[in-house]
């Protein structure tokens, strides 16, 4: 498997969205809010899914929500 | 910290606060080379899985009392995956456990032994579920 990490633009598309909680993202998209912080952290990788899910609800591209870094 | 990673340290310190004494019992008591009650045995693992009992009762209800919403809210999908991580490495260690007591320790082991490793198998997969779902909960889970 190819080294690298997923990042996201979780955190400022949620400040650009009106200072949006983690809570409220998650209730939108149907995780918990401290799965919404490990997404945040890098600490977890959501389903391709709640990716869209996420990316539907900021209104973006999933590639302007997540991008992968190669380590 | 998420409910579910607390409710799995709780299983944690329950396991072990209830079994090490047991086992420690165990491995010391006479050996017995056939199935008969052992009331020792008998009665340390009643009191063990009272005890045992008592601290996931107290402690559910203690999170029910300070996070009644953390405690209401559905495993999602995060939750879902840590759950199939610990319990995929738990059922190889159960299994290994199980392959021990049941077919290499009868070779040179009987009675109460056996039933004490069977035993030991079952806490001990159950103990390693518990942790790597600590562990995934707090340092991450990319799988």
């Amino acid at each position: 498997m190819a080294d690298g990490a997923i990042t996201n633009q979780i955190r400022t598309l949620r400040f650009l969205a009106g200072e949006m909680s983690q809570a409220e993202l998650g209730q939108k998209i149907g995780v918990t809010r401290q799965t919404i912080a490990a997404i945040e952290a890098g600490k977890y990788s959501p389903t391709l899914e709640a990716a869209f899910r996420i990316a539907e609800v900021f209104g973006k591209p999933l590639d302007e929500v997540f991008q992968w870094v190669r380590g | 910290m998420p409910y579910r990673e607390k409710s799995n340290l709780l299983a944690l310190a329950a396991m072990l606060v209830a079994y090490v004494p047991y086992f420690v019992v165990a491995a010391m008591a006479p050996v017995q080379t056939v199935v008969t009650p052992n009331l020792l045995l008998l009665t340390l693992f009643a009191a063990v899985s009272v005890v045992r009992l008592l601290i996931l009762g107290v402690g559910y209800l203690w999170f029910r009392i300070r996070t009644p919403d953390d405690v209401r809210e559905p495993a999602d999908e995060r939750d879902r995956a840590i759950t199939r991580r610990s319990t995929t490495v738990a059922y190889y260690v159960l299994m290994a456990g199980t392959l021990v007591a049941a077919a290499i320790m009868p070779v040179w082991f009987a009675g109460w032994t056996i039933v004490n490793a069977a035993l030991f198998a079952i806490v001990l997969a159950e103990i390693v579920r518990c942790l790597v779902a600590a562990v995934s909960y707090r340092r991450g889970w990319n799988g």
